[in-house]
């Protein structure tokens, strides 16, 4: 069987078939809020407390300063796992980091040597679209990104914001999605005039894993995933209806 | 008749613990480069072009280059080619880093700042 890196999250591991795969890269996708940093610093922090795997968050917008404080309300000590060199957190641009991974011994490069580092945290991936907006070459300098963090042995999680904040985005045929070793999906979904938050796990390559969409929390303790919605459909439209009654009777609750 | 202006700056330049006066005086000599500081010293890991370390510093990329370069030749920050790019980042000596720390940990004193300000004020006339 082969290796799991396991994100530490109630739930989440279950539905990805016991963690990610070692040194694969893994997406996360969602809107503003959805919660993408909470489970990407959860990830790294869980690496380092349960797994003794040190991680690293390369950040293209956020100050180091504004991890400090959101680890903070979940009681994740950053700044102490970061002096005792467990963690390191970095900011800086796509096409500097893309030109560091591209070169031997780079800072990067370094960094993972000096802290054993074996996850990593990209937050996010949109902004290699400043790079560049043609999609094709994007999928290009993303493919080798990604290729440059197994090559130094990190599981990774990259974030991407979703241009939809309710309901589902297009993919285009050259989308990056499609070179992640697994894609999760993270979504606001309207339910009773309520908005309630939504995990998929849409695909995780060479392994099985949960169909089913499920619901999920920020806690205290960051993020929980729940149950299922049970006797819903059209989730990922984010207004979802009841199925008909009939119907569940029938099926669901079999 | 007395000399006041001279008078506070004895005063100043009294009190102030002299290796970061050194510091001050001879690194840290413009408000320009104390921001740049602050920013590594925020951002110990950065490693960055001019352009996008004046994005972050919330200035033109032209009021900051300059003091970059004399950042890098006081050795507070190294300079290197990283692909086609120009990169900066923070010295990793560790008696520099030492010495930056010092500096904006001692920014926390009110009494401190008022006095790192004569400085550079005085040293730009």
């Amino acid at each position: 069987m082969s290796e799991r890196v396991k994100t530490g999250i109630a739930g989440l591991d279950e539905m990805l078939g016991g963690g990610f795969l070692s040194e694969t890269a893994n997406l996360v996708e969602g809107a503003p809020g959805t919660g993408k940093s909470t489970l990407g610093m959860q990830f790294i922090v869980n690496g380092i407390q349960r797994y003794d795997e040190p991680g690293i968050i390369l950040t293209f917008e956020e100050f180091p300063a504004q991890y400090y404080r959101d680890a903070e309300t979940f009681g994740w000590p950053f700044r102490a796992l970061e002096t005792a060199g467990k963690l390191r957190v970095i900011m800086t641009s796509p096409e500097v980091s893309r030109a560091d991974l591209e070169r031997v011994g780079g800072r990067i490069e370094s960094h993972v040597r000096e802290i054993g580092a074996r996850r990593i945290l990209v937050d996010s991936l949109s902004h290699f679209e400043r790079i560049t907006r043609d999609p094709i070459e994007l999928r290009g300098v993303v493919y080798s990104f990604v290729n440059a963090l197994k090559r130094e042995g990190l599981t990774s999680l990259l974030t991407r914001e979703s241009p939809a904040l309710i309901g589902e985005g297009d993919l285009s045929d050259e989308d990056v999605a499609f070179i992640m070793d697994s894609f999760l999906m993270l979504r606001y979904v309207e339910i009773d005039s309520a908005v309630r938050k939504a995990l998929l796990v849409l695909k995780v390559r060479g392994s099985g894993h949960a169909k089913d969409i499920r619901q999920f929390e920020i806690t205290g303790n960051g993020i929980e995933v729940r149950s299922k919605f049970e006797g819903r459909e059209g989730i990922l439209s984010g207004s979802p209806h009841r199925m008909a009654e009939s119907f569940v009777e029938a099926f669901v609750r079999r | 008749m007395t000399n006041a202006g001279g008078d506070l700056a004895a005063r100043l330049m009294g009190d102030m613990d002299p290796e970061l006066l050194d510091f001050l005086k001879t690194k840290v000599n413009s408000f320009v480069k104390w921001d740049l500081v602050r920013f590594f010293y925020e951002n110990p890991n950065s490693t960055d072009t001019a352009d996008n370390v004046a994005r972050y510093v919330g200035r033109d990329v032209s009021a900051i280059e300059v003091e970059l370069g004399e950042l890098v030749g006081t050795g507070v920050l190294e300079r290197s080619r990283v692909g086609d790019l120009w990169v900066y980042s923070l010295v990793s000596d560790a008696e520099t880093r030492k010495r930056v720390d010092q500096f904006i940990l001692a920014c926390d004193d009110r009494q401190f700042r008022v006095k790192a300000i004569y400085h550079i004020i005085r040293g730009m006339r």
